[in-house]
């Protein structure tokens, strides 16, 4: 049975390193100097998993269709599974057959039942490894009525527990993306979510005017943001509970944008743009104190991001003297900073808007290989800007986050039929639409949004 | 004959009654105006002066108009070049040499006008990123500001803000467009509605 997964993977890595080989060939001529430009994606195993369909019992059965159709489209979107098509109960019978299941393909095999518990609901998952023929997981879940407001994120929180059970690595269904939208009609840019499977979109902010690079805390209770309220740029905090919302004004003067939150949750990182005191500084929101210059100078630095531990920030800065900005890293204190985007004398390039990886290692940007065309990229911290690899191929593409998971990124793109956000995951490129034909910009992936 | 020195008085007395009734006529005034006409001739002369009086004021006036237009004109165009909006150079926000002679007017009527405050609006094409572009529309209202300082204006009568480019001139998708947004734009307070030309 092993063998069945090493020959399929064969056969992935194969097809993929193909695929990828013919889009080396098309793109090379757009590549820069000394720089390489990765293509071929990881050749991630993805195994069969077949959902046999969900049960419900003591008045759980209304509500076992809608829980198998979330958790469904879930790990579909993880990216991770190779999704069987639903068969129907009548073909498969009641017990589990293994052998079966194996004959018919599958790896793995999802069973789930929805019990009535009152008005709320109990959810029993279970995995079952078909190449070995056993239970791997099973667990229980406590679902909400499916008329509340978080019945959708508990089933999320569920189907993450599924890509934990199989790979160990943490999914991002339980997440949602904060990003800001233009408010049909008026001047005003507004903050909205959208969960990460394209439900539940709902506005946050009413500042009438524009509000733009909304951040999240590490623990997903809060969000940081820049808003023209006032008429002048500055921060605000806003607590998702209670709606509770409040500017924070280290510097009395000074365009202030573009926060970041630390690891620690109490410490943020902005960009100052104008007056004789501009560049990059962390500030100490909870106690009100502490504001420290990290890099600053007459030139352009903005869009600072915390490593995942906390130790160094990402930054997009033009300090080479280019007109064009680069991206660099640097100690969360300050300090010297390093080019990690790609760069040549002759040909500086555009690169912008970094985000670094939950797992580390790993910073995402956009960048112009091609003038007047941006792409995602990422390129891995170490490599210095001698290598990236490029995500996306078609129209113009900005402001790529990383979801936690690590492996999924959320950009705001533009096509020739329209514009929307776009989910593309980094290890098979399979790109997906999220929200489509408006206006958004500065998308931002929530951390894994635990339950309340 | 008491009695007739009596009717003798009475007799005279009556002749003077009858001889006072005779008396003729006394000849006609000289034909003098008439209180009408005097009257007439009162108002016409107040007329007259009143006219004098009025074509004076209304010169005055005129002139005061004049120079109210004039000043509201200096006011207009003096307010017109402080507003008038300088452009950058594709990913720049060096002041070009058509933004120098568009700023040096400002400068020389905000030297004339201590009391105008200046606020500086920079703005970005939709090129680029868009956070990136409100560092770059900060710098560029920065680059404004400090021309003006560097004329030895106060620092204090400028407050920049950054707009990236979330405001466009032209909302649309080209290089006329685009060379149009990249921009800083002037906001002015303090004129009091009354500018000073400079010497």
């Amino acid at each position: 049975m092993m063998q069945r997964r090493t020959q399929f993977g064969a056969a992935t890595l194969v097809a993929l390193t193909l695929a990828g080989c013919a889009r080396v060939g098309a793109q090379e001529r757009d590549s820069i100097p000394g720089v390489t430009l990765g293509l071929v994606y990881e050749t991630a195993y993805t195994p069969a998993l077949a959902i046999r369909p969900f049960t419900g019992r003591f008045g759980g059965e209304s509500a076992a269709a809608q829980v198998e159709a979330i958790i469904a489209r879930d790990l579909r979107y993880s990216d991770r599974f190779q999704m069987m098509d639903s068969l129907p109960t009548a073909l498969t019978g009641d017990a589990i057959d293994y052998r079966l299941w194996d004959r018919l393909g599958a790896v793995w095999l999802l069973t789930g039942q929805v019990e009535g518990a009152g008005d709320r609901f109990s959810l029993i998952l279970q995995i079952h490894d078909v190449v070995y023929g056993r239970l791997k997981e099973v667990s229980r879940f406590a679902l909400p009525n499916p008329a509340a407001k978080d019945f959708r994120m508990a089933v999320h929180r569920a189907s993450d527990e599924v890509v934990r059970w199989v790979f160990d690595e943490p999914g991002m269904a339980a997440t949602r993306i904060a990003f800001s939208m233009v408010i049909p009609g008026t001047n005003a840019k507004e903050l909205y979510l959208v969960d990460a499977d394209g439900e539940n979109l709902e506005r946050l902010t009413n500042h009438g005017n524009i509000v733009l690079s909304p951040a999240w805390s590490p623990d997903g209770t809060r969000l940081a943001f820049s808003s023209y309220k006032t008429g002048l740029p500055r921060i605000y905090i806003h607590e998702l509970a209670t709606g509770r919302e409040r500017m924070i004004e280290p510097l009395r003067t000074g365009d202030q944008m573009t926060p970041a939150f630390a690891p620690d949750g109490v410490t943020l990182a902005f960009a100052v743009t104008s007056g004789e005191r501009s560049g990059i500084f962390s500030y100490n929101f909870y106690r009100n104190c502490c504001l420290t210059l990290l890099a600053g100078g007459r030139w352009n630095d903005i869009s600072p991001v915390y490593s995942p531990d906390g130790r160094s920030l990402a930054f997009n800065s033009n300090r080479l003297g280019t007109s064009q900005p680069q991206v660099y890293i640097m100690p969360a204190g300050g300090g010297e900073p390093d080019l990690i985007s790609p760069y040549s004398f002759d040909r500086p390039g555009y690169f912008s808007a970094p985000d670094w990886s939950p797992v580390g290692g790993m910073v995402a940007f956009h960048g112009a290989i091609r003038r007047g065309r941006y792409h995602i990229l990422v390129a891995r911290v170490e490599d210095r800007g001698r290598r990236v690899r490029q995500l996306t191929w078609d129209g113009n593409n900005e402001d790529p986050s990383w979801a936690p998971d690590g492996r999924h990124l959320v950009f705001k793109g533009e096509r020739r039929w329209g514009k929307g956000l776009f989910v593309v995951d980094v290890a098979t490129g399979n790109t997906r639409t999220l929200l489509f034909g408006v206006d958004i910009t500065v998308p931002e992936w929530s951390p894994h949004l635990g339950g309340g | 004959m008491t009695r007739r020195p009596l009717s003798v008085l009475a007799l005279a007395l009556v002749l003077v009654v009858v001889a006072c009734r005779r008396e003729p006529p006394p000849p006609p005034a000289p034909a003098g105006p008439t209180a009408a006409e005097i009257e007439a001739a009162r108002q016409d002369s107040i007329a007259r002066v009143q006219a004098q009086r009025d074509s004076v004021a209304a010169a005055e006036a005129a002139r005061e108009r004049a120079a109210q237009a004039e000043r509201e004109r200096v006011h207009r165009e003096l307010l017109a070049s402080l507003e008038a909006m300088v452009h950058f150079d594709y990913d720049e926000s060096a002041i070009t040499p058509q933004a120098e002679g568009v700023l040096r007017p400002k400068a020389d009527i905000l030297r004339a006008n201590p009391s105008v405050q200046v606020t500086v609006q920079g703005h970005a094409d939709e090129r680029g990123s868009t956070e990136y572009n409100l560092a770059l529309a900060s710098r560029r209202a920065d680059a404004v500001r400090q021309f003006f300082t560097a004329f030895g204006l106060d620092d204090g009568r400028f407050v920049t803000v950054s707009f990236g480019e979330e405001r466009p001139l032209v909302d649309e998708s080209n290089e006329g467009a685009w060379a149009q947004n990249r921009r800083a734009e002037f906001v002015i307070t303090g004129d009091g509605g009354e500018l000073t030309a400079p010497r």
